[in-house]
């Protein structure tokens, strides 16, 4: 049976081959639409990490004139200590520019055992941060003040960095980077700084030191539920007041993580409309195909109800044809897409791609089994005289 | 004869209406996506708003220097652009102004997020902004460090509602009072070189824009020529004085920075290996080809199984002497008469899309619409639709063996 069919393809090779060509490329234009919704679905999943709602962030250049690091730490106290002094601020935390839900990033790379690891986002923080952000910490500590001195210069690291660099090994007292060695405190769960769809990636926290007070830029405030706009005000009054040379914004941590979602969504949304528009396409164009292939197959389809074949015979011959169709045309695909995973491109997991894969093979099967259901139908229920007749 | 094949054609659309369907469906939509890409692609590229002497200026966005194990990149110092881009002899003016960057304003209980920028007076002569009302800030009250303030059209409606004048009046920004002196139409926020809400004089700036002597700052400039003829002179002279210029740093070894026409320096992407205009020249071919490609096959398999339906009429043709070149024109005249049909339907799906996204504000300010050469760009890609898909079905029409053709029916 399965040989007879396939003499039967042969013999309109030319007509089968454009047929092919065009499920191949639905099945590639296919994997890479479900290999960006897996991806970005997985990345949803996961939590958060961290605690958006009711943190601000405040947006400062602050252009001090002092060179003094004392006179600048006791400038930044200051501050610190009016805004905490606010009734509806929980607390806050100054940090580098790297804030959730900001497009600004700061990378870099470290090694341990030999094992090199680079595009790891290094946040700067304070003490107080993790409260700020409600971190949730898997092992060891967060900073203290116990960290102020230390032989080795803390870190903490997330869980993907740890899983990356020790595997199932306990990260804490471990000594990583190069030349000067850092120790890793503790490891918190993985922060998603670029927004719901965005994965997490490798970060480690560094302790800002008082050296560098000068070079930050964005201040994080927990305030209460209850901080409105005349609040919002009212500590931006309060701000400028101090940091009389800066320039300040405040964004709400909730409305960035809406604007970074949309510029994820966005592309997203256009590219599966793009998809689903040339799917129906595909869709359309093998009907019409294979409904008019039945039409020119009257005279061959009459004769075999003639002697006997049943409807349903018939019919699962033509969907049987356009399935053995669809199988070369992923064969041929599958070939294609298995590269991604095994030469790594784009640096997504691997089981992205088996399931975008899996998805697009059912969905193209779904596709031409839904488009030569109907076209089947129609040729089983051809009468043997009527089709004999016109011959 | 073409109003024969005109007359054959439409009576060949009308006999298999549902295959006439699916290849109008196939081309109005295909042509759709390009339209409005054209579109977008057009608004943001083509759109000479405020810029309106583009083909005399050069935009100069950033510096990078590079060394061994360092690098360091970003936009240029308000020093940097006065004392060395202002030197040059063949730029008239220097329009020099900071990267938008945001604050807030409470005004009623309300916030309002403001994104400013401080220019220099030059800035107003180069760029032909459409004053509303009122002028911009001259010289004269930069040199005195007067607050006065430039507002788009979009902040004077949040901040002031809908008053008819507010020239004169003042307007709270980071903690700061400005006399507004004008209001100009607003700028789309992809036009990010010019894009504000406020614009201040660069001496109002708190950051201390005359003490900064590095090479990096917060600022971008723009050269502006005496003629077009001067504009390559003008490029040529700045990459001259850019390979004159001392390492600001031991650890660097090469400076690079870029006077550049709109395009280049719009997609600059700070890789000084590859240029900007080749990536995304690739991005969109990747983009177009993608879209084109199953559309295009699609209507092969279509047109491939249709004139199989017509094997007798081609055989008789063919058996009283229709050479094979009188063929395969007619058959892509049909085609390309489709085509264009669905290049109708197409402009006003289109219309209908660019509305919608109009209406629905995707982007602040920013309006799309179908235009000349959206038009003639679109008129194009119809007839290169029209004949991909056309020409090898044509092709193996015309090969047909007589004898089999007409022995099929």
């Amino acid at each position: 049976m399965f040989n007879h069919l396939l003499r039967l393809m042969w013999n309109k090779k030319k007509q089968n081959f454009l047929l092919m060509t065009e499920m191949f490329i639905s099945f590639l234009v296919l994997f890479a639409v479900f290999t960006l919704m897996v991806y970005n679905y997985n990345n949803y999943k996961k939590s958060m990490g961290f605690e958006y709602e009711n943190v601000w962030v405040v947006n400062y250049n602050n252009n001090m004139n002092s060179n003094n690091t004392d006179s600048v730490l006791l400038f930044y106290e200051t501050l610190r200590q009016t805004v905490k002094s606010l009734p509806k601020v929980k607390d806050i935390s100054f940090t580098s520019e790297n804030v959730p839900f900001s497009s600004n990033s700061i990378q870099v790379g470290t090694e341990y055992n030999k094992k090199q690891l680079s595009h790891i986002n290094l946040l700067r923080v304070e003490d107080s941060y993790k409260n700020v952000l409600q971190l949730k910490i898997l092992e060891g500590r967060w900073f203290n003040r116990q960290d102020i001195a230390p032989k080795h210069k803390p870190f903490v690291i997330n869980q993907t960095l740890k899983e990356e660099l020790f595997g199932n090994e306990n990260a804490i007292g471990k000594l990583i980077g190069g030349d000067s060695k850092s120790e890793v405190i503790g490891v918190v769960e993985d922060m998603k700084i670029k927004g719901d769809y965005i994965s997490a990636g490798r970060a480690m926290y560094e302790r800002i030191d008082t050296g560098s007070y000068r070079w930050l830029g964005r201040m994080l405030v927990s305030v209460t539920p209850d901080a409105d706009i005349a609040f919002e005000g009212k500590l931006y009054k309060t701000i400028t007041n101090i940091m009389k040379n800066g320039n300040i914004e405040i964004e709400h941590l909730a409305n960035k993580r809406k604007e970074s979602n949309y510029f994820a969504l966005v592309p997203m949304i256009v590219l599966l409309i793009v998809a689903g528009f040339l799917i129906i396409n595909v869709a359309l164009g093998l009907f019409g195909v294979l409904w008019y292939n039945i039409n020119r197959r009257r005279g061959e389809i009459g004769l075999r109800r003639a002697i006997g074949a049943t409807g349903n015979s018939v019919s699962g011959q033509l969907v049987a044809e356009a399935l053995i169709l669809a199988s070369f045309a992923i064969i041929a695909g599958t070939f294609f897409a298995v590269q991604f995973p095994l030469l790594n491109v784009f640096d997504l997991p691997r089981g992205v791609y088996l399931t975008a894969i899996i998805l697009a093979v059912f969905f193209i099967y779904l596709l031409v089994l839904i488009c030569s259901l109907y076209p089947g139908k129609q040729a089983a229920a051809i009468y043997p005289a009527i089709a004999l007749h016109e011959e | 004869m073409l109003k024969n094949y005109f007359n054959i054609a439409i009576a060949v659309l009308k006999r298999r209406k549902f295959f006439t369907f699916i290849s109008l469906f196939v081309i109005s939509f295909t042509l759709t996506i390009l339209m409005v890409l054209t579109a977008f692609i057009d608004k943001v590229v083509n759109d000479n708003y405020p810029d309106k002497k583009r083909d005399r200026l050069l935009y100069i966005n950033s510096m990078e220097e590079r060394g061994e194990n360092a690098m360091n990149g970003g936009s240029l110092s308000f020093y940097f652009l006065t004392h060395y881009a202002g030197s040059l002899k063949t730029p008239v003016k220097v329009a020099i102004s900071s990267a938008y960057s945001g604050t807030n304003t409470y005004i009623n209980n309300k916030k309002i997020a403001v994104n400013y920028k401080y220019t220099n007076d030059a800035y107003w002569e180069v760029l032909d902004y459409d004053f509303l009302e009122g002028k911009a800030f001259n010289r004269q009250q930069i040199a005195n460090g007067e607050h006065v303030a430039v507002i788009s059209e979009d902040l004077k409606k949040e901040y002031f509602g809908n008053v008819s004048s507010v020239v004169g009046q003042y307007i709270e920004a980071d903690n700061v009072k400005y006399r507004v002196s004008g209001v100009v139409k607003n700028v789309p926020i992809t036009n990010y070189m010019m894009y504000s809400d406020i614009y201040l004089p660069y001496t109002v700036s708190k950051s201390d824009y005359n003490e900064n002597k590095t090479y990096r700052g917060g600022y971008i400039g723009i050269l502006m020529a005496a003629s077009k003829e001067d504009v390559p002179k003008m490029h040529e002279e700045y990459e001259q004085m850019i390979s004159r210029l001392p390492m600001s740093s031991k650890e660097f070894n090469r400076i690079y920075s870029h006077a550049d026409t709109f395009i280049s320096g719009y997609v600059r992407t700070g890789n000084e290996e590859k240029s900007g205009v080749t990536i995304a020249l690739t991005a969109i071919g990747i983009f177009v080809l993608l879209v084109m490609l199953l559309p295009t096959l699609n209507l092969v398999n279509i047109n491939v199984t249709r004139i199989m339906e017509r094997s007798s009429e081609i055989g008789v043709r063919k058996a009283f002497g229709a050479s094979s070149q009188t063929l395969v024109y007619q058959f892509i005249v049909e085609n390309l008469l489709l085509t264009l049909m669905g290049g109708l339907i197409s402009i006003i799906l289109s219309l209908t899309i660019l509305y919608f996204i109009n209406s629905a504000g995707f982007i602040a300010n920013l309006t799309l619409s179908l235009n000349f050469t959206v038009l003639s760009i679109s008129l194009l890609t119809c007839l290169v639709f029209g004949l991909l898909s056309g020409v090898y079905p044509a092709w193996r029409m015309s090969r047909l063996n007589v004898v089999t053709a007409l022995k099929a029916s």
